[in-house]
């Protein structure tokens, strides 16, 4: 019941912010608020509140669990996509004054079409984006409690529409910046609690990693998907209907069961998933799907996070809050500092889990890992209350992210995709998270990590370049950007298709399938670079190229003299 | 000799003599209305040449050329001898009327009275269809001209539409000010400061736009000295969350709606009125809020003032709500909220990004 209350309480918490709206930043003095502008610390916690999802507070550490400690790479390239921004985008881009990438397109190029392809693919990022942040909520608010997966979906899908109906839709950057300071409290604490808890034994095994290949106790594995074992030697293994013996040979266990396995017995294989040895799993690389490409790999990941952070539609929009280009600079410096103290610690929590919960790869639930830990290490209410803590961090990161993200989408349908006037954007934004929920439903057994990182994919491979392209090469044409953002966007979701729907492939195709950046990135920045040398600029490129470089203190009048006291 | 051709010939070149003109009047039809498209920018601008093609279709001419004042053509088909088409557009530039004769011929361009440049038409077509050409694309000249004047009209009557200062204010400002320079001489300073600061502003005339942090210091300023008149009468509540601080807006657009509020929720009663401003965030949307807790209207009032029918003195709504809709679309106007003793609400709601709209 704690976590659930705790969830409860978080709830509340954002409800009541939302409803009291900018009351909640009101200052003593009723003057001057517009003077007092937001700073890039401040601003950079929101970025970071918005940006910090399940993925990164559940989903990093689970794939550590699972693949080893290559997968803390995920974090390298989730934090040096704020290096790329900060070079090449955020300054230009806060000039222009577009909130989005759409905007954007409209801003530099002129061209209806291409704001309405941007926003098909602001969809499908943000789909990709939110899909799994509504798994991860269900997951962990199944693992808390006793009710299925679904119902934890269709309750986190309830709690975001009441929550944006009801003043979510602000926005707002305090809200954002005290979410952030929550994560961050609620990922650390428990991380240093369980370090000091867990006993040197333990902290000696996390660090000196051996394959899991027994069971060291008696271990109950709860499955939420229905999973294929192989078991190599026959095992007794107790239901809550009784006992039963597992055969060597494949067994289909329905989700929803549970089985407890006893002390000693061999650990069964999971079909199309092979545990990791010791040597494999602290290997620094990461040998995705076994391609026996472990540094391509690596680069996949690295160039589609690195990449697709500037293409984020509700990290961009952000920035726009930032007062002019150097403090949107300034901004991303510091979110690269903020994020990089909170990506110290899924390592901690991936190490310890691969010692204390390594069943978890067994039922596909390696992204509980980190709600899972406390009760490994103490039975008692610090257990208990550790778990609350880390079910409410969990759950903000989920709520935060995906307020974003069901905002920014409903604002590509409702601003860009439908013609007409004022579009009703509260019930846009219902039935987009109606959507998401039932997206989710089915997605219970993909990692969220995988997921993000293909919405990261589809953004570097279009956003990416239709945005550095824009901002430092005049010559780019409405023609070329269109072909490059279609390129990008077919390759890429054919790609994720194929790994999703397709056969199994293995090798260097797979790889390539299944972390397609490293081919489509190059392929879109070509096509749009080689239709765009075809055709002319528009005459009035200089100006905008002009318009998103020159500081904004030459364009605008000298400010004056008697600012207010 | 042959100029290089600047385009590769068009198929049906291959054999000039077989292009006849199209019998069907709907293809006509569309065909010179995209011209009028085309010449959208004039014929130095980009569509010239596109036009040129339809042109040359129409006309079943071997080749067409638009040329503007600086002799620049724009070929369609296959060009004609360099040196002789020079010569002939020489010519009609010169003499103001046609010139050659089949297979060449020029004619004038004439928009709104004045040379503008002139037709070429290489290939077997009568003189009397290159004369109706000629003047179809006068006429095309003609309409994107007017166009453009429009346009500036419209311009020149958003510049009129902007807030002026009113009197009354400057009046009641600087008296209350030169009351206070023997009593309260720091305060005095400081207000004159204030008033300063708000002239500067308002009277400003660089760019249309102006960004949503800029309104808020004006408006700021401008209560102020408000309060300074008005007293303890004047309650102010001002909000803006920061994500709309940079937000371009037309300039001007807030003050006369908390001038109004003022007028109405605070002047035209005895006791102490409040106004509230805010500013926040919704999606993709920008929502300014002014609002007084006054006697309110009818709402029937409030939509012949919004229509412009009301008095005098309220036209500063009016204004702000055509100076939106004109800038932002038909559908970006004031809301007002009101009802006899329920106070009044005014709701401006703006994208927080327009193509075009920058400060």
């Amino acid at each position: 019941m704690g976590p659930l209350l705790a969830v409860a309480l978080l709830v509340l918490g954002t409800l009541l912010i939302g409803l009291r709206g900018v009351a909640a930043m009101r200052t003593s003095s009723d003057f001057l608020v517009a003077s007092r502008r937001v700073s890039p610390l401040l601003n950079s916690a929101a970025v970071s509140g918005e940006y910090l999802s399940a993925a990164s507070f559940l989903g990093v550490a689970g794939l550590v669990v699972k693949d080893g400690m290559g997968a803390l790479w995920y974090p390298v390239g989730f934090t040096a996509g704020y290096i790329a921004m900060l070079i090449l985008v955020a300054a230009p881009m806060r000039r222009s004054g577009a909130l989005t990438p759409p905007d954007f397109a409209e801003a530099r190029l002129a061209s209806p079409a291409l704001r309405r392809l941007c926003a098909v693919v602001v969809l499908v990022i943000g789909a990709l984006y939110a899909v799994p942040q509504f798994r991860t909520a269900g997951l962990v608010l199944s693992a808390v409690s006793a009710y299925p997966y679904w119902v934890g979906v269709l309750v986190a899908g309830a709690v975001v529409s009441v929550t944006l109906v009801l003043g979510g839709m602000r926005a707002a950057t305090y809200v954002q910046a005290f979410q952030f300071c929550l994560k961050l409290l609620l990922f650390i604490v428990p991380a240093v609690w369980l370090v000091v808890q867990a006993g040197p034994e333990v902290r000696h095994d996390a660090v000196n990693p051996v394959a899991f290949t027994h069971f060291t106790r008696e271990t109950p594995v709860s499955f939420q998907v229905d999973v294929t074992l192989r078991v190599a030697e026959p095992v007794r293994v107790e239901t809550p209907g009784g006992g039963a013996a597992l055969l060597p040979g494949e067994h289909r266990i329905d989700a929803g069961r549970t089985l407890v396995f006893p002390e000693g017995a061999r650990v069964p294989e999971v079909r199309g998933d092979e545990p990791l040895n010791g040597a494999e799993w602290r290997r620094p690389l990461l040998d995705l799907e076994d391609s026996g490409h472990p540094l391509l790999g690596t680069w996949g990941v690295l160039l589609a996070t690195a990449l697709g952070t500037m293409g984020l539609p509700h990290i961009l929009m952000r920035f726009h809050t930032s007062p002019d280009g150097r403090a949107a600079r300034r901004t991303a410096a510091v979110t690269v500092v903020l994020l990089g103290v909170f990506y110290l610690f899924p390592g901690v929590y991936g190490a310890l889990g691969r010692v204390l919960v390594p069943e978890l790869y067994l039922s596909h639930a390696t992204d509980t890992v980190v709600v899972a830990l406390p009760a490994q290490v103490d039975t008692g209410w610090p257990g208990s209350l550790f778990t609350a803590l880390l079910t409410m961090g969990a759950f903000a990161a989920f709520l935060a992210t995906s307020l974003g993200l069901l905002l920014v989408m409903s604002g590509a349908i409702a601003h860009d995709l439908l013609p007409g006037g004022l579009r009703r954007l509260r019930i846009t934004v219902v039935l987009v998270a109606a959507g998401t929920v039932l997206l989710a439903l089915p997605a219970t057994s993909v990692d969220a990590g995988v997921l993000v990182t293909w919405g990261f994919t589809v953004a570097a491979s279009t956003f990416c370049p239709l945005l550095v392209l824009g901002i430092w090469w005049p010559r780019l044409t409405a023609a070329g950007a269109l072909t490059g953002v279609v390129t990008g966007l077919l390759t890429t979701s054919g790609a994720i298709v194929a790994a999703l729907f397709g056969p199994p492939l293995s090798g260097l195709t797979g790889l390539l399938v299944t972390q397609p950046a490293p081919w489509t990135v190059p392929l879109a920045f070509t096509a749009m670079v080689a239709i765009s040398l075809r055709g002319r600029p528009a005459p009035w490129s200089r100006a905008a190229m002009l318009r998103l470089h020159l500081d904004e203190a030459r364009l605008r009048p000298p400010p004056s003299q008697n600012r207010p006291r | 000799m042959d100029p290089s051709p600047v385009r590769p010939p068009h198929r049906t070149a291959a054999r000039p003599w077989a292009v006849r003109p199209r019998p069907d009047a709907m293809a006509a039809l569309s065909a010179a209305r995209g011209v009028v498209g085309d010449l959208r920018d004039g014929l130095a601008g980009s569509g010239a040449r596109r036009a040129a093609r339809r042109m040359r279709r129409l006309l079943g001419a071997r080749g067409l050329a638009l040329a503007d004042l600086a002799g620049s053509l724009a070929w369609a088909g296959r060009p004609a001898g360099d040196t002789e088409v020079k010569a002939l557009i020489d010519a009609v530039l010169h003499a103001e009327a046609a010139s050659g004769r089949p297979p060449l011929v020029a004619e004038p361009l004439f928009a709104n009275g004045e040379l503008a440049g002139a037709l070429v038409v290489a290939g077997p077509v009568r003189p009397a269809s290159v004369r109706k050409a000629a003047a179809w694309v006068a006429d095309a000249l003609d309409r994107c001209r007017l166009e453009t004047s429009a346009e500036q009209a419209a311009q020149a009557e958003l510049r009129a539409l902007r807030a002026e200062i009113s009197p009354h204010f400057v009046y009641n400002a600087l008296t209350v000010i030169s009351s206070l320079v023997g009593s309260e001489p720091d305060r005095a300073r400081e207000l004159m400061t204030d008033f300063a600061d708000y002239t500067r502003y308002s009277l400003a005339r660089h760019g249309d736009y102006t960004t949503v942090s800029e309104e808020f210091h004006a408006i700021e300023t401008y209560l102020i000295l408000q309060r300074a008149v008005l007293g303890e009468r004047l309650r102010v509540q001002v909000r803006v969350a920061p994500e709309v601080l940079g937000v371009a807006v037309p300039y001007l657009v807030l003050q006369p709606l908390v001038e109004n509020a003022i007028r109405h929720g605070v002047e035209a009663r005895a006791g102490a009125g409040l106004v509230q401003v805010s500013g926040e965030a919704e999606g993709n949307d920008c929502v300014i809020c002014v609002e007084d807790d006054g006697a309110g209207m009818d709402p029937a009032r409030a939509k012949a003032i919004l229509a412009g029918r009301g008095s005098p003195d309220s036209v500063g709504l009016a204004n702000v709500d055509r100076r939106l809709r004109h800038v932002y679309g038909a559908w970006y106007g004031l809301v007002v909220e009101t009802a006899p003793g329920a106070g009044t609400r005014v709701v401006v709601r703006v994208p927080r990004f327009q193509p075009g709209v920058m400060p």
